[in-house]
Formats: structure tokens, sequence, C-alpha cells
């Protein structure tokens, strides 16, 4: 492999990274927009996607990226009722409470899938294990291309979502101004649900990609990645759905390109270097005053 | 004042006499359970390889408890207890676990602890307390022979990542060489090149240690052509891994968890292309390894001392089968390397003990220095247990088994193929293995 050819292939591994960071950080960006609350459990709802694949997955045989869609159903669901019973009662009365609610839920969901699924690392296979295309000079696996294809279409349709359809444009109105939303008169708490249930549906999609691309996974492996979200919306720009997307990139790239560079233990790391020199040049991230 | 006087008076008669009592009891009572505490990783990481050397632990209690449990000096008998200590992975659950243990549960000895980076951190609280501790899967040096803490209570049994770093570097100069060379009709002198990617914590830090010593001290021709460290947990390798690809290896060593060997050869292999020979630490001899790794752990090397799917022919193969069908009768699984020291490491603290008769901390410690014991269910050197005199470790016989891919399974299951005593087959080039090259 040359010189060229090994960049390649790590701006490749980057992009692959960077599609699961980007659903995750939008899922969690979205809610932050509507909601304005801090949700440290977001990667929980990664995990739990990703058993939820896993498991029609075992029992059925369906192909993973078809579940994919049922998974991000039942995590509407579970997210609607969490933001019904956690986090509605406690909006507006301070972040410290909703930063002790998200950590209380990290807690439950951690152990309630450790007494569901047990706490062992598991393994899913999928169906194109061990297929791979061209591209350019690279022979990379199917997997990963249709991982970056589903990451794309799923960020297209909630696009399409937002900016075509009512609920869309409500979610907008109430994520700019939501007393104003308010006073036209938005039913600001079904968007409250509506944002929460989508936004933990594209954690559950980044927990189903996150396993077809062979990665093991226990109750515990939402935990850093929600971390890696946090830090990417910051880089962003609070709020900020572009700002996700490009974020979640640079953050692919970055600790792909720093563990290469500099060895495997700065690719957590780098994460957090980018973080601080982006809040000194500019405080408010990337897109955080012209975002949506 | 009178009053005063007398009040005072009965007060010290009656301290003395509930002293008197105390002190009477604690030497006439001789205990009917032993405490014995077990240090394990059920959740976080590690949880795989922590479950199965918790529930070795309850395999081997419940057969010492079975059989009448411990004789103490007065003749009387006594059963073990075992107390669970979930390290969660992590340092700080670890000092948690042995805190709990030691001053709430007041267990009368130690057994387990897996990860040198977890252990390493509450070896301090085992020392303040003088608490005998049987380290059953913790395997860097550093846990006996760091000098900064007093390790006199601590004993090691398991294999260092010194000893088994060196054995597997031997077998890659002694025995992949000359398949390499023969397959490809090398010369004898061209240097093979072999990578390492290790856990960035002391365990892999060890290992990486012990690799290059042995090439050094021994003046190998072996060239090391990329060393790159991963962080404990981590699941994503690509980067790393393509680093290695493209410097051209003709072996790949790992010092992995069983959570991280397995993604790593599958995703350099699948997902690489690396189509190399991989080397495993023993702690990958576990059944969760063998159904996460598939066929793409095909022609991989374990290094090991006991394995859930394979025994060496001889003395423990018996004792070794008899474990494995109880643990699987109890669990449904079978346990792994870390397991059977654990389960070894249970019998240890009942034996010095028994040994000594008593539960005092610093007679079971002498015990423990002077223990010698046949083997139970590993082979030892000399098929006897006993720990070293300076370091307090006990020495294994290990082995390397390659592993083959059974399409009925859907999983590898392994061989030994070295050393000849103990082989069942020889170690064989896979035929997409692809040698290594400088340019």
């Amino acid at each position: 492999m040359d010189n060229l050819g090994v960049f390649l292939q790590i701006i490749f591994w980057g992009l692959y990274a960077g599609c699961i960071y980007i659903l995750l950080a939008t899922g969690l960006n979205l809610i932050f927009g509507v909601m304005k609350i801090v949700n440290f459990a977001h990667g929980e709802f990664l995990m739990v996607g990703a058993y939820i694949t896993a498991t029609i997955f075992f029992l059925t045989g369906i192909n993973p990226y078809l579940i994919i869609l049922l998974s991000m159903l039942v995590l509407i669901g579970i997210g609607a009722v969490v933001e019904r019973f956690c986090f509605r009662p406690i909006l507006g009365t301070g972040k410290l409470n909703e930063i002790f609610l998200s950590i209380g839920l990290i807690y439950i969901f951690q152990n309630g899938a450790a007494m569901v699924w047990g706490d062992s690392w598991q393994s899913v296979k999928s169906p194109y294990d061990g297929i791979t295309v061209p591209v350019g000079s690279l022979f990379v696996p199917l997997d990963y291309i249709l991982i970056m294809i589903f990451t794309a279409a799923i960020l297209c349709g909630l696009y399409l979502f937002l900016k075509k359809t009512t609920i869309g444009m409500q979610m907008r109105a109430t994520s700019q101004n939501r007393k104003g939303a308010m006073l036209v008169g938005i039913n600001v708490e079904r968007i409250d649900v509506i944002s929460f249930g989508l936004g933990c549906a594209l954690a559950a999609a980044a927990g189903t990609l996150w396993i077809v691309s062979g990665q093991v996974f226990n109750p515990y492996m939402g935990s850093i990645p929600a971390i890696k979200a946090f830090t990417i919306i910051i880089l962003g720009g609070l709020g900020s759905i572009p700002g996700a997307i490009i974020g979640g990139l640079l953050m692919g790239l970055a600790e792909n390109g720093a563990a290469f560079l500099l060895g495997g233990i700065w690719k957590d790391a780098i994460s957090f270097v980018i973080l601080i020199i982006v809040l000194v040049v500019r405080p408010t991230g990337l897109f955080g005053e012209k975002g949506e | 004042m009178k009053y005063s006087v007398l009040f005072i008076a009965i007060i010290l008669i009656a301290v003395a006499l509930i002293a008197g009592c105390t002190q009477q009891q604690t030497a006439s009572a001789a205990p009917a359970i032993i405490k014995v505490g077990v240090i394990a990783s059920l959740t976080g990481p590690a949880s795989n390889v922590g479950t199965s050397m918790w529930q070795s632990a309850q395999v081997a209690a419940d057969k010492i408890n079975a059989d009448g449990g411990v004789t103490l000096k007065d003749g009387s008998k006594a059963q073990l207890k075992l107390i669970v200590g979930d390290d969660e992975s992590t340092q700080q659950g670890g000092q948690t676990a042995a805190t709990k243990l030691i001053t709430d549960d007041k267990v009368d000895i130690l057994v387990g602890g897996y990860s040198s980076a977890v252990t390493s951190a509450y070896e301090q609280t085992i020392a303040e307390y003088k608490v005998p501790y049987i380290v059953t899967g913790a395997s860097s040096p550093i846990i006996t022979h760091r000098t900064d803490i007093d390790t006199s209570y601590i004993f090691h049994h398991c294999t260092t990542t010194d000893t088994y770093g060196q054995y597997t570097t031997t077998f890659i100069d002694q025995v992949l060489r000359s398949a390499i060379n023969k397959k490809f009709n090398f010369t004898a002198d061209r240097p093979l090149r072999l990578a390492l990617i290790y856990q960035d914590t002391a365990f892999g830090k060890g290992v990486q240690s012990a690799v290059n010593d042995t090439i050094t001290k021994n003046k190998l021709n072996i060239q090391l052509v990329a060393q790159q460290s991963f962080k404990m947990g981590e699941s994503d390798f690509r980067t790393q891994l393509t680093a290695i690809k493209a410097v051209n290896p003709d072996a790949v060593y790992l010092a992995a968890f069983p959570n991280e060997g397995a993604p790593l050869i599958t995703q350099a292999r699948r997902d690489i292309g690396l189509n190399t020979i991989f080397f495993n630490v023993e702690n990958n001899d576990n059944a969760q390894f063998y159904k996460d790794v598939g066929q793409y752990g095909e022609g991989s090397i374990i290094e090991s001392r006991f394995s859930p799917y394979t025994a060496p022919a001889g003395a423990v193969a018996d004792a070794q089968n008899v474990f494995k069908q109880s643990y699987f009768a109890k669990f449904g699984t079978y346990p792994d390397a870390l397991g059977a020291s654990t389960y070894e490491g249970v019998f240890i603290a009942a034996k010095a003990i028994g040994n000594t008769g008593t539960t005092d901390k610093a007679s079971v410690r002498q015990a423990l220095v002077d223990l010698k014991m046949p083997q139970i269910i590993e082979a030892m050197k000399d098929q006897t247990i006993s720990f070293s005199p300076d370091f307090r470790e006990s020495t294994f016989d290990l082995w390397m088994e390659q592993l083959s891919y059974n399409a009925t399974l859907g999983e590898t299951r392994p061989a030994i193929v070295w050393p000849d005593n103990l082989k069942a087959t020889d170690f064989i080039l896979p035929s997409w293995y692809v040698a290594g090259s400088s340019s």
C-alpha cells in the first residue's frame, strides 16, 4: 500500500466514523435546539437502538439494514415516554436538574439493558460481511458504503421533514423562538415530544449502523459516543444541524488522523483539543450564530 | 462522691468482664465460615473475563464445601463463603470493591483481580490492611515487583506479561520464521517483520516491553516494524491496522482483551485485508472470543495454559475436563484461562488456611509463602503450585494453539501446536497467508 493509498484509507475510516457521530450529534442537537435541554443519556438511546436491532436480527435473521426503520420507530416511542415523564416535569427548572436527571437515566438504561440482554460483549454479522467493492484505488467493505448511504438518506429525510412538513416547520419555529411559537398557536409540548422522539430515533440509527459494521457492543457502549456527540455539537454550534454534520465529519477525520499520526491513545483526546481551540477562537462554535 | 467511686468501679469491672469474655471467645472459637473475597470485573469492558473468574470461583467453593470444607487447627471444619466485589473494569471501581470487601465484609483472604491497571490501583489498600491476596488475572509483573508499596501480602497465580511475551516471541522466532522461510524460499538470515498492537495500559505495555526485551537480549533476528497502541475498551482499530498493513508485517502480535482481540482480528482481515498470522495473549482463550471472531480467527495463534475447547494430553486433562463440565452444568458455557487460575486461587486460599489452621492473616500469608501443593487443573512447573521466594509468582507450563474454522459450528477451535511434547498437530501457514516485505 503506497502513501496515497494509506492516506485515502484513513480518510475513508474517518468518514465512516463521522457518519455514526453525525447521526448521534444531529439527534442531540435536534433535542437541544427545540427544548434547550442537556441530555447526557443520549448515548444510551444509541445503545438501546443497537440492542433492539440485534435482538430482532438474532430472532428473525432479517437483514439488519431493514430493521433500522423498526428500531427507529421503537426509539421514537421510548423517547416520547422519557420526554413526557422525565424531562417535561423539570423543563425550565434549571440545567442542574436536567444534568442529574440525565445521569440517572444513564444508570437506569445501562442496568436495565444489562438485566434484559446481559452485559457481555456481543456482535452482529452483516449479511454483506466479507464483500468488498472498489472505491477509486481502494477496495472497501460494502457495509461501510451502505452505512454512508444510509446516513446520507436519513439526513436528507430529516432535511425534507424539517423544511417541507408542517410539523418540521413548527419544530424550527419552536427552536428559533419558543414563546413566539406558543403565541402563534403551536403546541410546543407536542413539538417537544416529537423532537425528543426524532432525536432518539437518530441515535437508534447510529446504534444500528455501529453494530452492522461489526463492532462489538454491550450496555455501556453509549457513554463515550455521547461525550463525543456533545463535543461535536459544541464544536459545530449548539442547536445547529449543519454544525453537527460538519462537526461529526471533522471529528471522525481528526480522530483517525490522530490515531495514525500520533498513536491510538490520542484518538479520543484530539476531540477535546479541537474543541478547546474552536472555543477559544470562536466561542459560539463553527455554525453557532448562523445555524438553525 | 461515694456513689461516683462505686459507679466507676462497677463500670471498670463490667468492662474487664466483657473484655475477658470477648478475649476468651476469640481464643477458643474457630470460624465456621471462611470469607473469601473475589474481586472480578462483572461490568465494563472486561466483564466477559471477569464473569468467568467469578463463576469459576463459585465452582471451586462448591467443590470444596461439598467435600466437607477446610479443616482447621482444632480439627473443626469451616465452609467457604465467597463474597464478590465488582471492580467495574475501572480503577475507582476496583478501589471501592477492595475497600468494601476488606472493611465492610471483613474477608479473610482475597482472590481474583483482572486488568493490571485496575488491580495496581487498589494494591495500596491491600498493603495497608495486610490481607492475603492471590491475584489470578492481572498479568503485569508490576503487581508483585513494584517497590513503592508493600506487596508482601500479594501472590501472583497467573502468567505474567514477561513470561508469555517471551514465550510467544520465542515461538515466532523458532516456528513461524522457519515456516515462512520454507514456504516462500526465503534465506535463513531474512529478518522476520513483526508488528505489535497493544492496549495502552500496564498489561499492554508489559507485553510490549517483554517482546522488545526478548528480541534484544536474545539477539533475535526479528524486526519490530510497527508498534501501535489503543485505549482499553476501544472497538474501532481500523486506522492503526491500516498503519500496520502499510509496513507489510509477517505477523501481528496483539496485546488485547477478548472484547478487543476479536474485533481487532475481524477488522484486520475483513476490512483492511491484512492476511497474516495474529498472535493473541492467553486471556483471549475465551468462549466468547471464539464466537465473536468467527471465521476470521482461522490461522491465528493463542498462547495459553487453559482453553475452553482443548487440553494437553496428560495428568491435568481429566481434572480440566471435570472442572469444565461442572462449570458448564452450572452456567451453560465454558470457563477461560483466567477462570481456571481463579478456580485454583480459591483452592490455594483454602489450602493455605487449612495448612495454618487459622484465618489469622499473617499466618495465612506465611502459609502461602511456604505453600507446596500438587497442581490442580493447570500444568505447573514440577507439577507443583508454589510461589517464588522473590516476587511470589507461580510458574505455569504454557503452550501455543492455532485456530481452525469449523463451518458446522460457525466458530474456530484451537489445537495445540507447540511445544513438541504437548502438540496435537503441526503449525501451518494458511493458504491465504501473505508474507511481509520491506517494500
